[in-house]
């Protein structure tokens, strides 16, 4: 590594400002090199008539918002597709990510606490997490098979006498939400867990002494002091949680086979952009979509970073 | 110790990023080392090179016919092969196609692509486009023996032909030697076809197997593809206007009544549901498919506890249709056009090969004369199928197939189509909303079709 | 109020409160285990069998699938673990170290763009990847990258989930005076950071290591896209490529055993880094 000869100059008032500076560069070189010019081409487009009919290149033709115009125009039907999506995605979401960080938060309470002393820690700790290493798509196809109509949950309900029939769990609402919910929650609850245990490890240990001996109860320590010292960690958990239910795609089109099924009740935002996509590059309307995405989760994320940041 | 470690990967990874950083601004830095090196080696090569390219590539999604090129066809001395193979999960080996053709112009001759492997599903994509050229003019002119519709598959709307298939797959109606027997008193493949050998006669059987508690199809989409190969109008008309043929209608208003009165199920063509229905226990009397689909895809069936083998024979059925089936196609830009026509003519016109893929391979080939030797050889039978020669049927009903009035939107638009009925026949939805699904999905997928 | 945490009623509740959590602990695990269960289930099963559909029975085709899946002559496993290791570690070492790097700039120091910097990122952050991520491969194309690790390995370097995390990290737990007190003690800035600021949360450099680790081992999209020629091709593209593989040589038997040994390699990273995530020792006993 580089040490540089600034030692001299560590005399008192001397400015640190340009350290800060220094310290970004990296990151900022290497987003405006890498990131920057795809992400602002993904705006631009979605100005523009923009995709492919076969081999052949339409446009990109400037069409002002025409491309927002028809994402916010009713279908026959009547519904306002988006904002159908839009729905699924949110619900979709908060049914995985509010067990899974309830969950997470209690496991990473257990783990830590030094009056419980949970033995084989190790252990737990690893297998919560395992379901995390398993690509989406293979948990997606296991879950496939596993609920279908001659899987073995099937038969099992079958053979109990709990089900009459074959249930077909693709075919309604609550079951294929229900199985998106459930995956979401396993894939993620391990991963949220390390992630506040990190959190709780950080935190001055004489904090969870000087609680105890000042006579708290666990419940007290936890509310008056893990929670608060908690609190950034506990932002980041909810804020990338939702950014990432935001932008949720690979279980619901590995399970539903890209259909969102039934009645596109299981489609999420990105699989609705996906429709774009991935057959014409559609960049016009997929880059439409993305700012939307983009503006919602911004307005959300604002909303609860404010929320969450502000009592103090 | 481990601080040290850390350290030394920081190193790394600053040197690392603090090159990268520059060869993004200026393209040619030493970042970008391999990338140079392999550029400054086509420089060299170049101008070793006679009039044609040295560097043969090949896009392909599977080693399928890599496979076949390298024990069948003898590359000309001094020709590199480079196969570029991107798995086709999630679009991906189109994806990668569509960027190499369209940056066909700019790549440097070694770069270019030679030859591309495509699917039925998608041949149009690239046929009907500028990306693809005329082989007749690179000198694949013997069509005297291919089938006839390998060739429309790649033959563009003007009647240029831009690609040849190097194999053949007619599908057939498969069915339960032993529920035939059952419900039609024959198991006889000829007696079996003249009793279903239209769409009225295959219903009214339907409605016999019912009464004797069978399935007469696994899935309701079973018999998509023997209507829509049959299609006398595309899917969109002059003015783009999505239209439904009397095919595809005939298909709807069949599955219909086939659903409600349950003579088939409302799985999936590949669903667990549907295969669980090639077991020895299974209900179900017939299943269509090519000869890779009773090989490879009826595992079931052929299961040494719980299969069936030898209880399966095979017949036209009521509409001569195909399923699957890889296109060598010709990209237009290709530096190695001798060599490309060369692969071509190899693989449709060349007998000792063709025979060889018939023999070795278990493959039903694009050659007419070959096919026929086999078909005709009393000798050769398929276990499986009780010993009927399945070469023979196919190279019989290989000729009645027939791809026309097809486009480049078709594979999205069967699939669509069916998916969304689905939910319909599952109950989830009525059909006018399946429909109207149906037509958001269009509208999602390509823009230019007007949908009703 | 009961001080006496020794008493037999403490001690009750107490060990009431262990069971249950036990009781707890189990389930998660059983729910866990039981996906792995079925990939494990899939993996001993032949290709005629996974056809057949799903039992929870393990079948005797364990050593077949291994086999066939080693010998497969479209892929070469070792060579794509290897391969899939090294681009996941650098990526992983890359987006902790400087993500790291960016918060502790944004948060020990004071400069005048500090504000928009952060909400710079914040709103990057915030972008959906899917389109941008097609844009990025055409640059990459442009460029002539294709096959050439560096596209995937460079962009790690501005992570802003990580970038966040390690942000959130330091305002939770690294108190401002340890940074002062290195100044005193006439350490240099970036030796203060590299030898005291990343010790003290390393159970965050090494939460966000096994993150990183474990999304580049599983990413596909792009190296799939980048990656055309056989010996750059890292396991997920080979997983795919057994998927896409003709109906005479298709086989999920292979896929699900191969999907089963490309986890090894990352539960060994995770066993070893999650060592890390231990109490931390901080240096002053103040909190900021």
């Amino acid at each position: 590594m580089k040490k540089d000869p600034e030692k001299k100059k560590k005399t008192k008032g001397v400015s640190y400002a340009k350290w800060g500076y220094i310290f970004i560069l990296p990151f900022f070189l290497v987003y405006f090199t890498c990131h920057f010019v795809p992400q602002a081409l993904t705006i631009y487009n979605s100005f523009f008539e923009n995709y492919r009919e076969g081999l052949t290149q339409v446009g990109p033709r400037f069409v002002g918002l025409e491309n927002y115009v028809k994402l916010f125009t009713a279908s026959s039907d009547g519904t306002i597709d988006i904002l159908k999506y839009t729905g699924n995605t949110i619900l979709l979401w908060l049914c995985g990510a509010i067990p899974q960080i309830l969950v997470a938060l209690l496991l990473a309470v257990f783990f830590t606490s030094y009056r419980l002393k949970i033995k084989g820690q190790r252990f737990f700790k690893t297998v919560i997490y395992m379901p995390n290493l398993i690509m989406a798509s293979a948990f997606s196809m296991l879950f496939f098979t596993l609920f279908s109509n001659v899987g073995p949950v099937n038969q099992l309900l079958l053979s109990a006498g709990i089900a009459e029939k074959t249930i077909d769990f693709f075919a309604y609402k609550i079951t294929v939400r229900g199985m998106i919910c459930i995956m979401n929650f396993l894939m993620w609850f391990g991963n949220t867990t390390i992630l506040l245990m990190a959190g709780i490890m950080g935190i001055d240990q004489n904090m969870f002494e000087a609680a105890n001996i000042d006579g708290a109860t666990p419940l007290q320590t936890f509310f008056r002091v893990t929670l608060p010292l908690l609190k950034p960690i506990l932002v980041y958990t909810i804020m990338t949680a939702m950014i990432g239910g935001l932008q949720m795609y690979d279980v619901p089109q590995v399970l539903t086979k890209g259909q969102g099924m039934p009645d596109r009740t299981s489609t999420t935002l990105i699989m609705y952009l996906n429709n774009y996509l991935g057959t014409s590059k559609n960049y016009g309307m997929s880059g439409a979509i993305s700012v939307y995405i983009f503006i919602i989760t911004g307005i959300i994320s604002i909303f609860v970073y404010r929320s969450l940041t502000k009592e103090d | 110790m481990k601080r040290k470690v850390i350290a030394s990967l920081m190193a790394a990874s600053m040197v690392l990023s603090m090159a990268a950083c520059g060869s993004g601004s200026d393209s040619s830095s030493d970042a970008a080392s391999s990338a140079a090196a392999s550029e400054a080696e086509a420089a060299d090569t170049e101008e070793a090179a006679s009039d044609e390219g040295t560097v043969f590539n090949i896009y392909a999604w599977n080693e399928e016919f890599k496979g076949f090129f390298e024990k069948y066809y003898t590359v000309p001395e001094g020709v590199t092969v480079n196969w570029t193979i991107v798995p086709s999960d999630g679009g991906q080996y189109q994806e990668a196609l569509d960027n190499a053709l369209l940056g066909q112009a700019d790549a440097a001759d070694d770069d270019k692509v030679d030859m591309f492997l495509a699917e039925a599903d998608y041949i149009l994509k690239y046929v009907n486009a500028d990306a693809t050229q005329d082989i007749k003019e690179l000198g694949v002119t013997d069509f005297s023996n291919t089938y006839e519709y390998t060739v429309q598959a790649a033959t563009d709307t003007e009647g240029i032909t831009k690609g040849v298939s190097f194999q053949c797959c007619p599908s057939a109606l498969i069915y339960r030697r032993s529920i035939a027997e059952d419900v039609l008193g024959t198991s006889d493949p000829d007696e079996v076809q003249e009793l279903l050998s239209d769409w009225d006669k295959f219903e009214a059987v339907a409605k016999d197997a019912k009464e004797k508690g069978y399935y007469m199809t696994a899935s309701f989409a079973e018999t998509y593809r023997p209507f829509s190969n049959n299609v006398s109008s595309p899917w969109v008309d002059e003015d783009n206007n999505l239209q439904f043929d009397d095919q595809i209608q005939a298909w709807m208003d069949q599955t219909d009544t086939f659903v409600e009165n349950e003579y088939t199920l409302t799985a999936g063509i590949w669903d667990d549901e549907k295969n669980a229905q090639m077991f020895a226990d299974g209900k179900t009397m017939c299943f269509f498919g090519p000869a890779w689909y009773f090989n490879f895809c009826m595992g079931n069936a052929q299961d040494p506890d719980n299969g069936c083998s030898g209880d399966w024979a095979i017949c036209e059925g009521p509409a001569a249709h195909f399923w699957g089936g890889t296109w060598l196609l010709a990209p237009a830009g290709s530096d190695n056009p001798t060599m490309l026509a060369d692969v071509m003519n190899t693989f449709i016109n060349d007998e000792e090969v063709c025979s060889a893929l018939i023999e070795n391979e278990a493959q039903f080939t694009n050659n007419q004369a070959v096919n026929q030797k086999y078909a005709e050889d009393p000798d050769y039978g398929n276990e499986f199928l009780g010993g009927q020669n399945d070469t023979a049927v196919f190279a019989a009903m290989a000729d009645n197939i027939k791809f026309e009035n097809q486009t480049i939107y078709d594979q999205i638009l069967n699939e669509g189509l069916q998916s969304s009925l689905q939910e319909y026949y599952k109950g989830s939805v009525d059909k006018d909303t399946a429909m109207e699904n149906f037509y958001k999905l269009v509208n999602e997928k390509y823009p230019t079709i007007v949908t009703p | 109020m009961n001080r006496d945490v020794s008493s037999k009623g403490a001690k009750f509740k107490l060990n009431l409160a262990r069971t249950l959590v036990y009781i707890f602990l189990v389930f998660l695990t059983i729910l866990c285990l039981f996906s792995f269960y079925l990939l494990i289930i899939n993996s001993t099963r032949s290709n005629g069998e996974l056809q057949a559909g799903f039992t929870l029975v393990p079948s005797t085709h364990f050593f077949t699938n291994l086999k066939n899946a080693w010998n497969d002559a479209s892929i070469d496993i070792p060579r794509g673990m290897l391969n899939s290791f090294m681009v996941a570690i650098i990526t992983a070492a890359l987006t902790t170290y400087f993500s790291a790097l960016t918060a502790y700039g944004l948060y020990a120091y004071n400069f005048k763009f500090k504000k928009i910097a952060f909400t710079f990122i914040m709103a990057v952050m915030v972008i959906p990847k899917q389109v941008s991520a097609v844009g990025f491969v055409q640059l990459v194309n442009k460029f002539h990258l294709n096959n050439n690790y560096l596209p995937l390995i460079v962009p790690a370097v501005a992570a802003p989930v990580v970038f966040f995390y390690m942000r959130q990290y330091m305002e939770s737990t690294l108190p401002l005076e340890v940074v002062e007190a290195a100044r005193v003690d006439g350490c240099g800035e970036f030796k203060t950071f590299n030898t005291i600021i990343l010790p003290m949360i390393k159970p965050a450099l090494a939460v966000q290591m096994i993150f990183a680790f474990v999304e580049s081992w599983n990413n596909y999209f792009i190296p799939s896209l980048i990656l055309t020629k056989a010996e750059y091709k890292t396991v997920p593209i080979m997983i795919a490529q057994l998927r896409s593989a003709d109906y005479s040589k298709f086989d999920m038997g292979k896929v699900y055993m191969f999907i089963l040994l490309a986890i090894l390699p990352v539960m060994i990273v995770y066993m070893f880094l999650s060592k890390y995530i231990i109490k931390g020792v901080t240096a002053g006993s103040v909190k900021g």
